[in-house]
C-alpha cells in the first residue's frame, strides 16, 4: 500500500489528483457492478416475486375495459382483449426467465465441456471441433435459432434446449483457447507427471484458473438468452399463446400500433432493456474487478 | 497476399460447407414434413406422397442431397413449397432490397462511429468520453425491437412524419426515390443507432491507443498540427481494428436486420426468412442460411483485404 503511494508520488508530481482519479475509476467500477446486481434483483423481484405481491389474473378478459390507457383499475392499462397489462408483464417475466435462465446454464455447461475437450482431447479431435464451430459461428446465432423454432414444437422444454445447444459456441471457443494457453504451465505438467488424469487436471486446476472468466461470461450468456428469447417470442416463434412473455407482449402491442397504445409497448421494452443491461453491467464490472486483480 | 486470401477463402468454404450440410440433414429428419405444412394436419396419406413425389421428397436422403448440390451448382436454389416459384428467382428482389438497406445502414454507422470514436479517444477519462461511453452502454442493452417499436411510436404514429410500413407507398402509381427513401429513414436509424454503439467504441479505444504512441509524439515535436497528426496520422492506424470489426460483426447486423426488417415490413432477406420460418419453408430457408453464411465469409474476407490495403504488413501476416 505505502510502496504504491510512493511511487505514485515520484512518478506523478500532481499526485492528489492521479489518486483522485483511481479512486474515481475504482468507485465506479464498484458502481458498475452493483448497478448491475441490483438491476438483476429488480429483474428476478419482478419475475418471481411481484406475481404473488399482484396476484391478478393475467387471463381474466374485461372486454367493457378493451384497450385503456393505465388507470387507477388498472395501473399498466389494458390489451385489446381487456386483460391487465401488468398482470400480463409479471406473468411474461415468469415464462421469460423460466425458460431463458436454464437455457443459459444449459449452453454454459455445453460449452465448457466443448472447449475442454478440445483443449485437452488429442489434436485431430480438436481440429475437428474447431471446423465445426468455425461453421456455426459463420451465421448469426438468431438465423440458426429461426430455422430450428421452425422445426420444432415450441414449448418451455423445447426452447430451453433450443437455446441451450445454439449458443454455447464463443463460450467454448474461449474455453478452448485458454486450456490451450494454460495446459503447458508448469503446475498442469506436475499434476500430470504424478499420474492425474485429465478430467483431474480439468475439474481441480483448469476450471479454478479458469473461474472469473467464466463467471463474467456466464453472465453475459443470461442476458444473450433474455435477449434471444425475447426476439425469438416477438417474431413468433417463442413462447407460444396462450402463455405470454416479454417479446410477445411487445409484438401484440406493435400489431396494434397505429392506435397508439404506448402502454403495451414500453413496459416490456423496458423490462428487457432492464434484463439485458443488468446482465451487461453485472458481466462489465466483474470483468473491471478481476481483470485488475490479476 | 494472394495465398492470404486463398487460403483464408479455402477455409470459409470448408465451413460453409459442413454448416449447409449439417442444415440439410437435420431439416429432412424432422417429422412432419413439408407435405403436412402445404395439406394441413389431415391431409390422407395419398395426397402426402403425391406431394412428395412432386417436390422430389421420395428418393432417399443421401440422394436428395446429391441432387440439391447438383442443383445448386447451377444456380438452381430448388422450388418454394409455398409460392411454387423457383428460389433463385424469388430471392433477387427481396436480396436487392436487403442490400440497398444495408449498405445505407452501414456507411451512415461507420462514419457516426469515426466521429464519435475521434471524440473518445480524444477526451479519453475525460467528461465528453464518459458521455458518450454511457450512451454506448445503454444503447448496446436496448433491444431492437424496442428500439424500432419506440421509433414508430413517435415518428409515424405520433408526428406521422415518417412511413412505418413497406418499402414504398402503395397509394402511389409510380412511387419516385423520395418514398422509397422515406420508407428506409426509421430502419436505417434503428440498425444504426445499434451497430454504432459497438463500433464507435472500439474506434474510440484504437484512437486512445494509438494517441499514446511514440510517432505521435514525434509528429507534434516537429510541428505538426493536431487536427492533421489525427487524420493522416492515428486515423490510418486506428482505422485497422474497425475494419477489422465491421467485417465480423456483419453476420449481427443481420440479426439486427431480422428483427428490423420484421417490424417495418420490410421486404428484404430478413423479412423473407421470418416469414418462411412461420410457414416451414424449408428451399427458401436453406437458401437464406447459404447467402448470408456466403455473406459473412465474404464480410470477412473483404475486411482482410481492406486491411491489407491500409497496412502493407497485414498482408504477410
Amino acid at each position: 500500500m505505502s510502496d504504491q503511494l510512493m511511487t505514485e508520488a515520484v512518478a506523478a508530481p500532481g499526485m492528489p489528483s492521479a489518486r483522485m482519479a483511481r479512486m474515481f475509476e475504482w468507485a465506479s467500477e464498484r458502481g458498475t457492478l452493483i448497478a448491475g446486481l441490483s438491476l438483476s434483483a429488480f429483474v428476478l423481484f419482478i419475475g418471481f416475486v411481484a406475481p404473488f405481491i399482484y396476484p391478478v389474473d393475467p387471463f381474466a378478459i374485461h372486454p367493457a375495459h378493451a384497450l385503456e390507457a393505465p388507470s387507477r383499475m388498472f395501473p399498466f392499462g389494458t390489451d385489446e382483449l381487456g386483460r391487465d397489462e401488468l398482470a400480463l408483464l409479471l406473468s411474461g417475466g415468469l415464462a421469460t426467465l423460466i425458460v431463458s435462465l436454464p437455457s443459459a446454464v444449459l449452453a454454459f455447461v455445453v460449452g465448457v465441456a466443448y472447449g475442454l475437450a478440445s483443449g485437452l482431447g488429442p489434436a485431430w479431435l480438436d481440429r475437428l471441433l474447431m471446423r465445426l464451430l468455425d461453421a456455426v459461428l459463420a451465421l448469426p446465432s438468431l438465423i440458426i435459432l429461426l430455422f430450428f423454432a421452425s422445426l420444432v414444437t415450441l414449448n418451455d422444454t423445447s426452447l430451453i434446449l433450443l437455446l441451450g445447444f445454439i449458443s454455447w459456441p464463443s463460450l467454448a471457443r474461449l474455453v478452448r483457447n485458454e486450456t490451450m494457453a494454460q495446459k503447458g504451465r508448469d503446475f498442469v505438467l506436475a499434476t500430470e507427471q504424478l499420474g492425474a488424469s485429465k478430467f483431474y487436471v480439468a475439474r481441480v486446476h483448469l476450471l479454478r484458473v479458469m473461474a472469473p472468466i467464466l463467471v463474467v461470461n456466464g453472465t453475459f450468456m443470461v442476458g444473450d438468452a433474455i435477449f434471444a428469447l425475447s426476439a425469438l417470442s416477438f417474431l413468433g416463434l417463442g413462447v407460444q399463446p396462450p402463455q405470454v412473455s416479454w417479446g410477445s407482449l411487445l409484438e401484440t402491442g406493435l400489431d396494434i400500433i397505429a392506435l397508439d397504445p404506448w402502454w403495451m409497448i414500453l413496459p416490456p421494452g423496458i423490462v428487457v432493456f432492464a434484463a439485458l443491461l443488468a446482465a451487461s453491467l453485472t458481466g462489465q464490472g466483474l470483468l473491471a474487478r478481476w481483470g485488475n486483480r490479476q | 497476399m494472394i495465398k492470404m486470401v486463398a487460403s483464408r477463402l479455402a477455409s470459409s468454404t470448408l465451413s460453409i460447407v459442413i454448416l449447409v450440410t449439417l442444415v440439410f440433414f437435420m431439416v429432412h429428419l424432422t417429422p412432419g414434413g413439408p407435405a403436412y405444412s402445404i395439406l394441413g394436419q389431415k391431409a390422407t396419406a395419398a395426397s402426402v406422397a403425391e406431394v412428395n413425389a412432386r417436390l422430389g421428397l421420395n428418393v432417399p436422403i443421401w440422394q436428395q442431397y446429391f441432387v440439391w448440390w447438383w442443383h445448386l451448382l447451377h444456380g438452381q436454389l430448388g422450388y418454394s413449397y409455398l409460392i411454387s416459384r423457383p428460389v433463385g428467382q424469388l430471392l433477387w428482389q427481396y436480396e436487392l432490397n436487403t442490400m440497398v438497406f444495408y449498405s445505407v445502414s452501414i456507411v451512415l454507422s461507420t462514419l457516426l462511429s469515426i466521429l464519435l470514436g475521434l471524440v473518445q479517444g480524444v477526451y479519453y477519462g475525460r467528461w465528453p468520453a464518459r458521455l458518450i461511453g454511457a450512451f454506448q452502454l445503454g444503447f448496446y442493452a436496448l433491444p431492437p425491437f424496442f428500439v424500432a417499436a419506440m421509433l414508430v411510436l413517435w415518428f409515424a404514429v405520433g408526428l406521422k412524419i415518417l412511413p412505418a410500413n413497406g418499402i414504398v407507398d402503395l397509394r402511389e402509381a409510380h412511387p419516385g426515390i423520395g418514398s422509397y427513401a422515406a420508407h428506409l429513414v426509421l430502419p436505417v436509424i434503428t440498425v444504426s443507432l445499434l451497430t454504432v454503439c459497438s463500433l464507435s467504441r472500439y474506434f474510440g479505444e484504437a484512437v486512445h491507443e494509438e494517441l499514446q504512441k511514440d510517432y505521435v509524439r514525434t509528429a507534434a515535436a516537429k510541428g505538426v498540427a493536431f487536427p492533421t497528426i489525427l487524420v493522416r496520422h492515428v486515423m490510418r492506424n486506428a482505422l485497422r481494428p474497425l475494419v477489422t470489426i465491421l467485417g465480423l460483426s456483419f453476420p449481427y447486423i443481420f440479426t439486427g436486420g431480422v428483427i428490423v426488417e420484421s417490424v417495418f415490413n420490410y421486404p428484404g432477406l430478413g423479412w423473407l426468412m421470418w416469414r418462411s420460418a412461420l410457414s416451414q419453408d424449408y428451399p427458401i430457408l436453406i437458401a437464406i442460411v447459404l447467402i448470408i453464411g456466403i455473406l459473412t465469409v465474404l464480410g470477412n474476407l473483404l475486411a482482410d483485404l481492406v486491411n491489407g490495403l491500409l497496412d502493407p504488413r497485414a498482408s504477410y501476416e
